[in-house]
C-alpha cells in the first residue's frame, strides 16, 4: 500500500484528548469515540451475563437443588444470561465497536456518513438497555427466544422485555444503515471495492442483514406485545392464533442474527493473519464472496430450528438442504485462513494466537453444525446439551474470541499503549482451556440425551456437569484477566505504541496511534489491497 | 471414536446412529487435517532468530479454491440426502399402528390408550409393534422427546403433532420435556415402559382400578389406593406403630419433625410427604423408608389419599376395603392353594410380595418355598413351613438381608388353617 504515512504529525493532540471531560464523551459524534462508548457499554452486559452463566453453573455443578432453592430463579436466570448476551453483548458487539471505530479509518474517511444519528443510536441502545434494566425488578423467565404461547401467559414482565428488545432493534438497523452508506459513499481515493480490507466487507455484510432483518423481529415483539396488552390473538392458539407463525417469525431475525455476531469476526481473523504470517491473505475474492454468499443464505435457512416444532416434513426437507448451503461458504474461508500461513513468516503475538484459536474452535462449531443440519440427527439433539454447546462454539468460540482478538489487535491504535504481553499470554491459555472444558462436555451431554433448560437433571448425567462448571470458571477468570490487562494498560501503561507495531499494510495503522480527531491529516491515496506481503517485503519499502 | 448416544431401543436407531456417526467420522477427520495443518505451518513456518524470512507473495489458488468448494459440497449432499431418507423413513407412520394420545401439562404427561386406558407419567407400549403418539397439549409448548427411541417431536396446544417408532426391546426409557415451559419443565418426566405382547395385553385389558375409581367417592378412592400402593404396609389405621406414622387422627395434629420443627398436618404437608416423602421426617421415625409417590399418582388420587387420610377418626381395621366377604361354603369348596391365593390377594400379601420374580418392599414369592438364604442379622434361613408360619405372624424377627423390616404381624388376622392354605399357594409359585 502506497498510501502516505502521516505519523508522528502534530505530536500529543488526538482523538482521545483533543476535547475533554465526560461531556465531551455524551455529545461526540467522533465514531471513534462512539465505538468506545459501545464498548464500555456491552462490556458491562458481558460481565453481568457472565455472572449468571456462572450462577447457573454452579447450580448445575451437582444434580439436585443447591445455590438456587427455587426452579423458577433458575429460569429467570438463564433467560437473563441470553437476553444480556444476545441482544447487549454480541448482536452490537463487534459492528458498534470494531466496526464504529476502525470502518472510516480503514477505507480511509474522516467518520461516517451520518455521525449524529451515530450518537443517536448509541443513546437508543442505552434507552433499550436503562427498559430492560426495569424489566429485571419482575425478571422474565421465558429464555431469551420468548416462545409464545409461554411469553403470553407468563406472569413476569415480558411487555418491558420485549419492549426493551425491540428499541435496542433499532440501534442496530441504524447502526446498519449508517454502515452501509458509509463504504459506498466515503471510500478514499483509490480505496475500490476489491482493496477494501475483509473486516469491512464482513462488516458491510453485517450491515445488510441488521437492516433487513432486525425490523422483522421488531414487528413480532410488537405483534407479542399486542397479544399480552390487548389479546389480538396472532399466536394465542386460544384466541385462534399460531404459536408456530412466531417461532417462524422470530427465527427469521434470530438465525440471521448469529451471522450479524460472527460475519465481523470472520473480517477480523482475516485481518489478522495475513499480518502476523506476512502473506497475502489467500483468496481474497473468494473470502469476500464467501461473506456475502453467508449473509445471503442467512436469510432462507431459519426454520431448521424447527425440525420438530411441527412444520411439514417437506418444509423441514427444503430447510435442511439450504442449511447446508451454509456449509460450503465457510469451509472456503477455513482453508483460505489456514493456507494464508503457508511459507508464511508466522509470529506469535497474543492476536495470532486468538485467531489460531479461533479456526479451531470454529472447525468444531462448524462440523458440529453438520449434525443439526442432517435431518435424522436433528430430531435427536434439537433442544439438547448438544444445540448450547454447538451454539457457544459459534458465538463464543467465534464472535466473542474474534472481538477480544481483534480488541488486542487494534488496542495500541486505540489506546496509544502497549499491553503486557505475558499477562495477555496467560489469559489467552485461560480463556482457550476454560472454554473448551466447559463445552466440550456439554456435546457429550447432548449426545447422552440431556435437555437443555433443565434446573435438575438424572445422577448419570453429574460428571459432565461438574466438568463443565470447573471448565466456567475458568473461562471467566481467563477474560476478567485478559479485559483487566488491556484496561490497566489503557490507563496505567507506561509502554507508547508507535504508530503501525505489527507492520500492517492497512490504512487505520497508518496514522498515529491513536489516531487524531479528523483519522488523517491528508486523505490517503490507495494503490493496492491491504494484503501485499510477500517478496518483495512491501511493508519495509515505506 | 466419540460414541456416546444412548442404547437403540427402536428400529430405526441404528440407522440414526449410522449417519450421527458418518458425520462424526467425517468432522473428526477434517478438523484434524485442518488444525493439524494449521499447527504444522505454525511450527515449520515460525519466524526465525527474530528476523522476518522471505515470504511468496501467494495470493491464491483458483484450482485449490474449486476443490475446498467441491469436496465440501458433495459430501454436504451425500449427508443432507441420507439424513433425508432416514427422516423419511422416521415421519412414515405405518397405518396399522395402533395410536396412544399423548397430552402434555404444566408440567405431566397424560397417556390414553386405544381401548380407553389412561395413565400419567408413564407410557407403555408393546415390543416388536408400531406404535404412534397423537400428541397435543393444554397450556404452553411442550416437547417429547425418549432419547432410546430417537425420537422427539413438539406438543402444541389446540394443534395435534405424530410421531412413531418401533420398540426392539423391553425394558424402562426415560422420557423428557424438552421445550421450556415453565417453572418446573425440568421435572417434566415420564418413563416409557416397553413390555412383552403378552404382558402388555394384561396390563392393558386389566381396567379394574379405573371402572371402581371412578365411580366412587374421593376418600373411598384413597381407601382403595391405601391398599394398592401398599401404604398399608408402613401406615396403620388403627393408632399402631408400624415403620411409619399412623394415619388414625393424623389430619390437624401437631407433629414434631426430626430436624426439631413442628409441622401442623394438613393437605399441603399430606401432599408433600406423599411425594416428596423425606423432605420433612417425623421425628422417630427412619428417613429414606419411603418412595417418592411423584409421577405415579395422579392429581386426583393425591387429593383421594388426603381425604381418606382426613377420615380417619376412628381406629379401622387394617385392610377393610380390600376384604371380600366369601360364602363360607364357596371357601371350603376351593382346594387349599386356591384358599391360599385367595388370602394372599385379599390380605395385601400382594402389595409388597410380588409372585414374578421382582423385589418391591418385601422378597418375591416366585420360588420361596424350600429356598435358602441370609437374615439381616447375618444368620441362614431355610424358608420352611415353620419359617413362613413365623414371617407371618412375627415378621420382625427374621428379616431377610437387604429388605427393611417393614412388615405387620398378621397375628389375629390370619388363623392358622389360613397359614396352612398359604404355604400351599406358596408351594405352587415356582
Amino acid at each position: 500500500m502506497n498510501a502516505h504515512s502521516d505519523t508522528a504529525h502534530h505530536e500529543g493532540k488526538n482523538y482521545l484528548n483533543h476535547e475533554r471531560g465526560l461531556w465531551s464523551w455524551l455529545t461526540t459524534t467522533d465514531h471513534k469515540r462512539i465505538g468506545l462508548l459501545y464498548l464500555y457499554s456491552i462490556l458491562t452486559f458481558f460481565l453481568a451475563g457472565g455472572v449468571f452463566a456462572l450462577l447457573m453453573r454452579t447450580e448445575l455443578a451437582r444434580a439436585g437443588a443447591d445455590i438456587i432453592q427455587n426452579p423458577e430463579v433458575y429460569n429467570v436466570y438463564f433467560t437473563l444470561h441470553g437476553v444480556l448476551m444476545i441482544f447487549m453483548f454480541i448482536v452490537p458487539g463487534i459492528p458498534a465497536t470494531m466496526g464504529n471505530f476502525l470502518l472510516p479509518l480503514m477505507i480511509g474517511a474522516k467518520d461516517v456518513a451520518f455521525p449524529r444519528l451515530n450518537l443517536f443510536s448509541w443513546y437508543i441502545y442505552v434507552i433499550g438497555a436503562v427498559m430492560a434494566g426495569f424489566a429485571l425488578i419482575h425478571p422474565p423467565d421465558t429464555g431469551w427466544t420468548f416462545y409464545a404461547p409461554y411469553s403470553i401467559k407468563s406472569g413476569s414482565s415480558v411487555v418491558l422485555m420485549t419492549a426493551a428488545a425491540f428499541v435496542l432493534g433499532f440501534s442496530s438497523i441504524l447502526t446498519g444503515l449508517n454502515f452501509i452508506v458509509t463504504i459506498h459513499k466515503l471510500r478514499a481515493p483509490g480505496m475500490t471495492w476489491f482493496r477494501l480490507p475483509v473486516f469491512v466487507w464482513g462488516t458491510y455484510a453485517t450491515a445488510v442483514i441488521q437492516t433487513l432483518a432486525t425490523p422483522v423481529v421488531g414487528m413480532t415483539l410488537v405483534l407479542l406485545l399486542m397479544e399480552r396488552v390487548m389479546g389480538v390473538g396472532v399466536f394465542n392458539p386460544d384466541l385462534g392464533g399460531d404459536p408456530v407463525l412466531f417461532e417462524h417469525l422470530f427465527w427469521f431475525y434470530s438465525h440471521p442474527v448469529v451471522y450479524i455476531m460472527v460475519l465481523p469476526a470472520f473480517g477480523v481473523i482475516g485481518e489478522i493473519i495475513p499480518v502476523f504470517s506476512r502473506k497475502p491473505l489467500f483468496g481474497y475474492k473468494a473470502v469476500v464472496f464467501a461473506s456475502v454468499a453467508i449473509a445471503g443464505v442467512s436469510f432462507i435457512v431459519w426454520a431448521h430450528h424447527m425440525f420438530v416444532a411441527g412444520i411439514s416434513d417437506t418444509a423441514a426437507k427444503v430447510f435442511s438442504i439450504l442449511t447446508f448451503g451454509v456449509a460450503i461458504p465457510t469451509a472456503v474461508k477455513v482453508f483460505n485462513w489456514v493456507s494464508t500461513m503457508y511459507k508464511g513468516s508466522i509470529t506469535f503475538a497474543t492476536p495470532m494466537l486468538y485467531a489460531i484459536a479461533f479456526v479451531f474452535l470454529f472447525m468444531i462449531a462448524g462440523t458440529t453444525g453438520i449434525y443439526l443440519a442432517t435431518l435424522a440427527t436433528d430430531v435427536f439433539y434439537h433442544d439438547t446439551y448438544f444445540v448450547v454447546a454447538h451454539f457457544h462454539y459459534t458465538i463464543q468460540g467465534g464472535a466473542v474470541i474474534g472481538l477480544i482478538a481483534a480488541l488486542h489487535f487494534w488496542f495500541p491504535k486505540m489506546s496509544g499503549k502497549m499491553y503486557n504481553e505475558t499477562l495477555a499470554k496467560i489469559a489467552f491459555v485461560l480463556v482457550v482451556v476454560g472454554f473448551n472444558l466447559t463445552f466440550l462436555p456439554q456435546f457429550v451431554l447432548g449426545m447422552e440425551g440431556m435437555p437443555r433448560r433443565y434446573y435438575d437433571y438424572p445422577p448419570e448425567f453429574q460428571t459432565l456437569h461438574t466438568i463443565s462448571t470447573i471448565g466456567a470458571f475458568i473461562n471467566g477468570i481467563g477474560y476478567t484477566w485478559a479485559l483487566l490487562n488491556l484496561a490497566f494498560a489503557a490507563l496505567f501503561g507506561k509502554v507508547k505504541a508507535p504508530a503501525n507495531p505489527f507492520n500492517s499494510l492497512s490504512l487505520e495503522w497508518q496514522t498515529s496511534s491513536p489516531p487524531p480527531h479528523e483519522n488523517f491529516h491528508t486523505v490517503p491515496e490507495v494503490t493496492d489491497y491491504p494484503y501485499a506481503y510477500g517478496r518483495p517485503l512491501s511493508y519495509e519499502n515505506h | 471414536m466419540f460414541r456416546y448416544l444412548p442404547e437403540q431401543a427402536s428400529d430405526f436407531a441404528h440407522k440414526v446412529d449410522w449417519i450421527n456417526n458418518l458425520i462424526t467420522d467425517i468432522s473428526v477427520f477434517f478438523t484434524v487435517a485442518i488444525v493439524g495443518s494449521m499447527i504444522a505451518f505454525a511450527i515449520i513456518w515460525r519466524k526465525r532468530d527474530g528476523k522476518d524470512h522471505e515470504t511468496p507473495r501467494i495470493e491464491g489458488s483458483h484450482f485449490l479454491e474449486a476443490v475446498w468448494t467441491i469436496v465440501p459440497t458433495i459430501i454436504s449432499i451425500y449427508v443432507a440426502a441420507y439424513g433425508y431418507v432416514i427422516f423419511d423413513e422416521m415421519r412414515d407412520i405405518p397405518e396399522d399402528a395402533p395410536t396412544v394420545n399423548v397430552t402434555g401439562q404444566m408440567w405431566r404427561w397424560d397417556f390414553l390408550y386405544p381401548n380407553g386406558k389412561k395413565t400419567t407419567g408413564e407410557l407403555v407400549v408393546p415390543v416388536d409393534e408400531p406404535v404412534k403418539l397423537l400428541m397435543t397439549s393444554r397450556d404452553v409448548l411442550h416437547s417429547f422427546f425418549i432419547p432410546a427411541m430417537r425420537v422427539k417431536m413438539d406438543v402444541i396446544p389446540k394443534q395435534f403433532t405424530s410421531l412413531w417408532f418401533r420398540p426392539v426391546k423391553t425394558g424402562e426409557y426415560r422420557v423428557f420435556c424438552t421445550e421450556y415451559c415453565g417453572r418446573d419443565h425440568s421435572s417434566m418426566l415420564a418413563s416409557l415402559r416397553v413390555l412383552s405382547k403378552a404382558d402388555y395385553e394384561r396390563w392393558l385389558n386389566d381396567r379394574s382400578d379405573e371402572a371402581k375409581a371412578a365411580r366412587m367417592k374421593p376418600a373411598d378412592l384413597g381407601k382403595e389406593l391405601y391398599t394398592q400402593k401398599g401404604c398399608n404396609a408402613c401406615h396403620s389405621l388403627d393408632g399402631s406403630r408400624l415403620v411409619g406414622p399412623s394415619f388414625l387422627k393424623l389430619y390437624g395434629k401437631e407433629e414434631a419433625l426430626a430436624d426439631g420443627t413442628t409441622v401442623k398436618v394438613d393437605e399441603n404437608y399430606l401432599s408433600s410427604s406423599i411425594t416428596n416423602p423425606n423432605a420433612q421426617i417425623v421425628a422417630g421415625f427412619p428417613p429414606n423408608m419411603m418412595p417418592s409417590f411423584a409421577g405415579q399418582v395422579t392429581d386426583d388420587e393425591l387429593f383421594a389419599m388426603i381425604e381418606f387420610i382426613k377420615s380417619i377418626e376412628e381406629p379401622q381395621q387394617a385392610a377393610p376395603a380390600a376384604v371380600v366377604q366369601e360364602d363360607a361354603a364357596a371357601l371350603a369348596a376351593m382346594s387349599p392353594e386356591q384358599r391360599g391365593k385367595r388370602i394372599y390377594e385379599t390380605k395385601l400379601c400382594i402389595t409388597c410380595h410380588s409372585l414374578d420374580g421382582s423385589p418391591l418392599v418385601g422378597p418375591t414369592f416366585k420360588g420361596l418355598y424350600g429356598k435358602s438364604g441370609k437374615l439381616a442379622d447375618g444368620s441362614t434361613y431355610v424358608a420352611d413351613e415353620e419359617y413362613i408360619r413365623n414371617s407371618v405372624y412375627d415378621p420382625a424377627s427374621k428379616v431377610v438381608e437387604g429388605f427393611a423390616p417393614a412388615m405387620p404381624s398378621f397375628q389375629g388376622q390370619l388363623s392358622e388353617e389360613d397359614v396352612k392354605d398359604l404355604i400351599e399357594f406358596l408351594k405352587t409359585v415356582k
